[in-house]
């Protein structure tokens, strides 16, 4: 199998830096692959950079996302490649020769500190991360830029060597030049996102004409903190505060005119809903709000509780048309918006001081290239096409593709999709079987240990327990941005004179690896056993010096930075002398608590690598295969006897692809596979350990006997279940059938359906419902494609299909529109108003109000169809929900970890979710979800042990007074009272806030590394020689 | 002393605020020197004890900064603080040396404008107040070599 | 476990006033547990007071101890070699420490900085209710597990009183009917018609009544 596969390259290549790539690259990275990451922009990260707040969270991108774009920048393992492009590809699967041909920049990353002088002094000349942002190319796209540094375009640039000279730091490369070069990958993930419509040839609408329409980006920009207005929300034109703003949805998506799409551009109505949201949030009843929409397509996770709380709590306004035109009135300078309301009665007017556009997606010119470049099909929209079940495959194998450019979609679903396609493509890349590798495999594990991280070699810790601090202090100048405000030698002098320091430097770049070797030698030489760092800022450089520090034989917790760059000199600049004694003051603050610091251990487990799959329908089984393929041994848990699940009761999907036999195919792979064992039935009883060391009991076999599987890993994948709520006679009324039944008559008694003449379908039985408050997804596809098979059958057939909104996201809205091309009658009906089923004979009378007609109507059919979607399986996961210690959402599906960023993990370290045990979701994503969640489980499993980090509460046993005040304050329910009557804080559980320690009353709690002592001395240090 | 320069601690947790301190250096974004950052993982990790502590030792004003309500990294950290800090504003009015010389503020780590116009503001306040009346220069000593 | 709260601070600084060296001593049990005075609060009164003195231009030289427990002599024993640099001590322990100490130290004025509550149990994170008056002879077995001694404003053995709407004592809306509970609880455990008996007056020698109370294991004196 894979483990005996002898790979021809390490290599992966990643086209786009938006968040799928950057996800891929990362789990690629964390599980030994070599990754070539290209954007061909000056920077990385994408659209969602630009995002002020992200729905459903409402929280701010910057603070979740930048973390995930520096540890871009870190991972030895990542080549970052930005104004790059493909030019060419040849070979196949597990042995491509990529061409990339790189722009000039100009600067040398490396070099460059973003220190802005080139900047200050050629504005004209110099880029610091543009991109999307056309309102303020200058301005930094985001802070944490990666690679944080400028580029020059050189055609605005009249003298590059008075730019040159301007920069302290020679990272401006006068001979730059286009670069191109070959290298062999043995699969290629394609993230290159889609573009976004650009309405401005669109008159009706008047975006570029009239300056207060705006597209829903835009708006987001002038939302935004870090965006041209810093946050202040002003109509373009007056830069006034504006009253009224309306959105207008759908524009350039699901429509037939003017250059429009016709699929459904999947996002646009969360992030209007989120920009109202947000907007009344700040500004209450000052500002109106008003969405047009044709329908909400609120289908994600808990995003229809967004939708109602968006008109309940936030009072924004939704109205049903699809407005014509926006129209400024000459006299007042409104915009006018004339509309049809629903009951088409008359038309409305109203007038408003701003109007967004809410713009979806499409495939531009430059991905139809590379798409050309790559060999790959596209579908009739020009989307990367893949197959009906598999959404990340392209036409070519060895290359894959995620996120946008495979179909318009959201964060999370682009962050499954990047960890899937990361998956996928590692198993055409993988370490080379040669002699060294095989020296380094661990012969006796029978998975095959054929990849390690690739880990410097480090000396023996020296012992610096009970031995006097002999404190080193290196001032960085940083050129000019440290050493052109103050005097960095006299900061280097002054530390001499504080109290244990042995030993003080100026060292210009700090992080250049020139004065990283100082460090080291005068560690060496003058057996300093602390370290203080004053430069910049520990958030972006405190590993460095770590690593710096730890090469030298020292414990990576000895070192201290102190921030005299960005908090000090960056903005105490106009004040140079207090620059001076604000930069002494930290100093000593650090030198103060560096005394403290004391080596740490950073907590690792040895790893084990079998893998328990709770749940043995489609994402259970294809998660497990996916894993098992790669030389890793999979336990199957499935609660019934049987393999399948749920999708063993569905046919066909809507565009017409085989389930059966497909299932029956994995069934057959699964139960024969030389690694997978499978436990059918099976109930999880019990459970304890930590990643990498699970041991969960269980009962199984015909006697249900009890045994205990021991596991590094759990992917839970336990489904959901058919609703079949007791409403409009369903298993009361034999003419009452739900859409999966139907789906089963379709093909099973094709006969009976062509003497039918009525065919009525309900929408939303039992969801979108205050006890299932949830869309259930998949319903208003089923629906259209049980419609297209009845006409199929019987095409004199007249179906009426009663909705609340049709939600045939993305590429579906085909489907939809063809449905209604073939007569299928679809009409609303409120909430507030449901229909009324009634026994009529064999067939059902259906009494609903006509919304245009505006009266009540009555269908007879002889077949209701329900569309009762999806309900949790309550029961089952809130047994497993306890045993694992695991959080659910309030209607009963295991909640994430981070319902953006990290879609796949769950909260507790070393489990991962799929499939609809997590959310509704249809085959294709519960496949690609599963994927995801063996990609996520494979970084960890690429790991010998686990790191479990340092920053960890300990508890003092002779202290504590076992309160129960941690146990109540902790986040994540982390400590508890141990058989020894005190707390006890499990560390590969601690996540490291410190919550704890700041609560309790007896003092017991220290959180390492931020100890008490160390605060109080970071206080003693700067109040020390103040008077 | 010709004119009055409060010191002050910002107790800034990891995610948010100082980060946000980060970005007002990266803008550029000036801010007065009175304010001094001590970096803690949460600003739930900020205890009673220290900003009891220092104040003690000679600050004039100290702000704990947290993330926005509901974007805590840690979940609901900024929470804890924000209780904390109220709890020591009332220990202070009781001491009589004044509850308005703590403030709990919230931040996103993009908002560098807002840290450097926070930092401003309490600086300013601070200043209005005058002297930490617990520091008087005989007593200073003793106090910070306990 | 016992509940205290702390003084309001002006009344603890004019008890220390005279004084220039305060040994300020905590317990670790139940006025740890009830964040009164544990070591955290032994600290933040500590900071509290010499910033107070210091604004009064005076110097406060506190000694911060937080022992086990302040009511039993074996751990106030480890006050000996601290007592004679203090002038005075302040205890923010319960009653029973603070009078431990008081017995142990006989020539040094000690002063109690919490003012000791009642025996409760904690609601949820923070709050604290009473529960028990140590009335010496418990009826809880025949009410349900709900006391009406302690919960009852009124103590009555025999309730509700007409003061009882619904669910809510007459003293306050915050304070629920001891008696309503009783109900409730008794129905759930389908024992509703125990209520009907009468409960014959207490002898309430067992309580205070009787005089300050000991208790002797004589297997273990």
């Amino acid at each position: 199998m894979e483990n005996q596969k002898s790979f021809q390259t390490n290599k992966v290549l990643v086209i786009g830096g938006g968040v799928g790539g950057i996800r891929a690259t990362l789990d690629m990275a964390e599980s030994g692959r070599d990754v070539v990451l290209i954007d061909k922009a000056h920077s990385i990260g994408g659209l969602m950079t630009q995002l002020d707040r992200t729905f459903p969270t409402n929280n701010c991108d910057l603070c979740t996302l930048s973390p995930n774009l520096s540890a871009s920048g870190r991972e030895h393992r990542i080549e970052l490649m930005t104004m790059t492009s493909l030019t060419k590809i040849e070979g196949e699967a597990g042995n491509f020769e990529v061409t990339l041909v790189t722009k000039p920049r100009y600067i040398d990353t490396d070099k460059c500190t973003a220190c802005g002088q080139c900047h200050a002094k050629f504005p004209e000349c110099v880029n610091f991360t543009p991109g999307l942002d056309h309102r303020a190319p200058t301005c930094m796209r985001y802070p944490q830029a990666t690679p944080n540094a400028f580029s020059i375009d050189p055609d605005k640039c009249q003298d590059m060597e008075a730019v040159a000279s301007v920069c302290k730091d020679g990272a401006v490369l006068l001979d730059d030049a286009v670069r191109e070069q070959k290298i062999r990958v043995g699969a290629v993930i394609v993230a290159a996102g889609a573009e976004i419509f650009d309405p401005a040839h669109l008159d009706n609408f008047g975006q570029g004409a009239y300056p207060d329409v705006v597209t829903s980006l835009e708006y987001e920009r002038i939302l935004s903190a870090s965006g041209p207005t810093n946050g202040v929300l002003v109509r373009p034109s007056d830069k006034k505060q504006p009253k009224r703003i309306a959105w207008i949805q759908c524009v350039g998506s699901r429509g037939i005119q003017k250059k429009a799409v016709s699929y459904c551009s999947n996002v646009c109505c969360m992030f209007a809903m989120k920009e109202a949201i947000v907007t009344r949030e700040r500004f209450g009843d000052d500002i109106e709000t008003i969405i047009f929409y044709m329908d909400i397509r609120a289908f994600g996770k808990d995003y229809e509780g967004y939708f109602q709380r968006a008109k309940d709590e936030y009072g924004v306004r939704f109205v049903r048309s699809r407005p014509h035109s926006v129209i400024p009135d000459e006299s007042t300078g409104a915009l006018v918006i004339k509309y049809c309301p629903e009951d088409g009665t008359a038309n409305e007017e109203e007038n408003f001081d701003m109007v967004v556009l809410s713009t979806g997606f499409r495939i531009g010119k430059d991905l139809r290239s590379l798409a050309e470049i790559l060999d790959i099909d596209l579908n009739l929209h020009g989307y990367a096409a893949t197959a009906n079940l598999d959404s990340i495959a392209t036409s070519r194998p060895g290359i894959f593709v995620c996120g946008m450019f495979e179909s318009p979609k959201d964060i999370p679903e682009t962050m499954v999709q990047g960890s899937a396609a990361a998956s996928c493509a590692m198993q055409f890349a993988g370490p080379l079987s040669d002699a060294d590798s095989v020296a380094d495999t661990d012969l006796e594990d029978e998975n095959g240990t054929w990849e390690f991280a690739v880990e410097d070699e480090f000396p023996p810790e020296i012992n610096v327990e009970g031995k006097e601090a002999k404190i080193g202090v290196f001032i960085c100048d940083c050129g000019f941005n440290i050493g052109g405000i103050l005097d960095a030698d006299a900061l280097a002098d002054y530390s001499k004179t504080l109290d244990n320091v042995a030993f003080s430097e100026m060292i210009g770049h700090g992080c250049s690896s020139e004065s990283m070797q100082k460090i080291q030698s005068a560690i060496k030489s003058e057996n300093l056993n602390r370290i203080v760092i004053g430069g910049c800022s520990p958030r972006t450089h405190e590993t460095k010096f770590q690593d710096t520090i730890r090469k030298a034989g020292l414990n990576k917790y000895l070192v201290e930075m102190a921030n005299i760059r960005d908090q000090n000199t960056w903005v105490h600049m106009d004040q140079p002398e207090k620059a001076m004694e604000k930069a002494r003051e930290l100093i000593r603050m650090s030198v103060s608590r560096v005394k403290y610091s004391h080596p740490l251990v950073e907590y690792t487990l040895p790893m084990n690598r079998d893998v328990l799959v709770v749940g043995g329908g489609v994402a259970g089984m294809t998660a497990a295969l996916t894993l098992a393929d790669q030389g890793f041994r999979i336990f199957v848990a499935e609660r019934s006897g049987q393999l399948g699940g749920l999708a063993a009761g569905i046919k066909k999907t809507i565009e017409g692809e085989d389930v059966s036999t497909f299932i029956t195919g994995l069934i057959d792979r699964v139960k024969n596979h030389s690694r997978i064992q499978v436990m059918a039935p099976c109930i999880i009883v019990d459970h304890e350990g930590m990643p990498g060391m699970f041991t969960t009991g269980v009962q199984t076999g015909p006697q249900m006997y009890y045994r205990q599987i021991s596991h590094g890993i759990t992917i839970l994948a336990t489904g959901a279940l058919h609703n079949r709520p007791d409403e409009y006679l369903l298993g009361k009324h034999p003419a009452v059938t739900t859409q999966l039944e139907i789906d089963t008559k379709i093909n099973d008694d094709p006969d009976s359906i062509k003497k039918w003449d009525t065919v009525a379908m309900i929408q939303c039985v039992g969801s979108r419902t205050a006890d299932n408050p949830n869309c259930s997804r998949v319903c208003c596809q089923a629906a259209v494609k049980n419609a297209l098979s009845l006409l199929d059958i019987n095409p004199e057939l007249r179906i009426f299909v009663l909705y609340r909104d049709i939600r045939t996201y993305g590429f579906q809205e085909d489907y939809y529109q063809e449905a209604r091309n073939r007569g299928v009658v679809f009409i609303r009906y409120e909430d507030s108003a449901k229909p009324v089923v009634e026994e009529d004979g064999e067939g059902v009378n259906i009494k609903f109000c006509d919304p245009v007609l505006g009266r009540d109507v009555i269908l007879s059919a002889d077949c209701l169809c329900l569309s009762t979607g999806f309900i949790a399986d309550d029961e089952s996961t809130e047994d497993l929900a306890m045993i694992f210690k695991l959080p659910r959402t309030d209607d009963g599906y295991f909640l994430e970890d981070h319902i953006k960023l990290r879609p796949v993990d769950l909260p507790v370290p070393g489990f991962f979710v799929a499939g609809t045990a997590h959310a509704p979701k249809n085959i294709r994503e519960s496949i690609a979800q599963a994927k995801a969640a063996a990609g996520r489980a494979r970084t960890l499993l690429a790991r010998d042990e686990i790191n479990l980090g340092a920053a960890v509460a300990r508890v003092d046993g002779k202290k504590c007074a076992s309160c129960l005040i941690c146990v109540r304050a902790c986040p994540y329910n982390v400590p508890f009272i141990n058989a020894d009557g005190y707390s006890e804080i499990d560390p590969a559980k601690c996540h490291g806030c410190g919550i704890c320690a700041g609560e309790c009353p007896a003092k017991a709690i220290q959180l390492m590394q931020y100890e008490d002592d160390q605060i109080i001395a970071r206080l003693d240090g700067l109040f020390e020689r103040m008077n | 002393m010709d004119k009055f320069e409060p010191v002050i601690v910002a107790f800034c947790c990891h995610y948010c605020a100082y980060t946000a301190a980060d970005m007002a250096g990266s803008k550029r974004i000036p801010y007065p020197p009175n304010v001094k950052i001590v970096r803690v993982p949460c600003s739930g990790k900020v205890d009673a004890i220290h900003i009891m502590k220092a104040l003690e030792k000679g600050a004039d004003g100290v702000y704990v900064a947290g993330c926005l309500e509901g974007d805590c990294h840690f979940k609901k950290g900024n929470l804890n603080a924000a209780h904390r800090v109220e709890y020591v504003k009332k220990l202070l009015d009781e001491t009589g040396i004044g509850g308005d010389r703590v403030e709990m503020v919230m931040m996103s780590a993009g908002m560098g404008e807002v840290f450097a116009q926070t930092a401003t503001t309490i600086t300013e306040k601070i200043r209005k107040l005058g002297p930490n009346p617990a520091k008087f220069p005989s007593n200073r000593k003793a106090a910070s070599n306990e | 476990m016992i509940t205290a709260e702390r003084k309001p601070l002006e009344e603890i600084i004019e008890c220390i006033r005279p004084y220039d060296r305060i040994l300020l001593v905590g317990c670790n049990e139940c006025v740890t547990v009830c964040a009164a005075g544990g070591r955290k609060e032994v600290g933040l009164l500590a900071s509290a007071l010499r910033m107070a003195f210091m604004k009064e231009g005076r110097t406060l030289e506190i000694t911060e101890l937080t022992l086990e427990r302040q009511c039993d002599p074996e751990y106030v024993e480890e006050l000996v070699t601290m007592i004679d640099a203090a002038d005075a001590v302040l205890s923010m322990a319960c009653g029973c420490g603070v009078q431990e100490v008081a017995r142990r130290y006989k020539n040094k004025p000690v002063y109690p900085a919490v003012n000791t509550k009642f025996m409760g149990a904690s609601v949820s994170q923070g709050v604290w209710a009473e529960r028990c008056q140590g009335c010496g002879d418990c009826i809880l077995g025949l009410t349900g597990g709900i006391c009406p001694v302690a919960r009852c404003s009124k103590r009555l053995l025999n309730g509700p009183c007409g003061g009882s709407t619904s669910g809510k004592c007459e003293i306050s809306d915050d304070v629920e009917c001891a008696w309503q509970l009783i109900w409730d609880r008794m129905k759930e455990l389908g024992i509703q018609d125990r209520y009907e008996e009468v409960m014959v007056a207490k002898d309430w020698r067992t309580s205070r009544d009787g005089g300050p109370r000991k208790i002797v294991r004589e297997d273990l004196a």
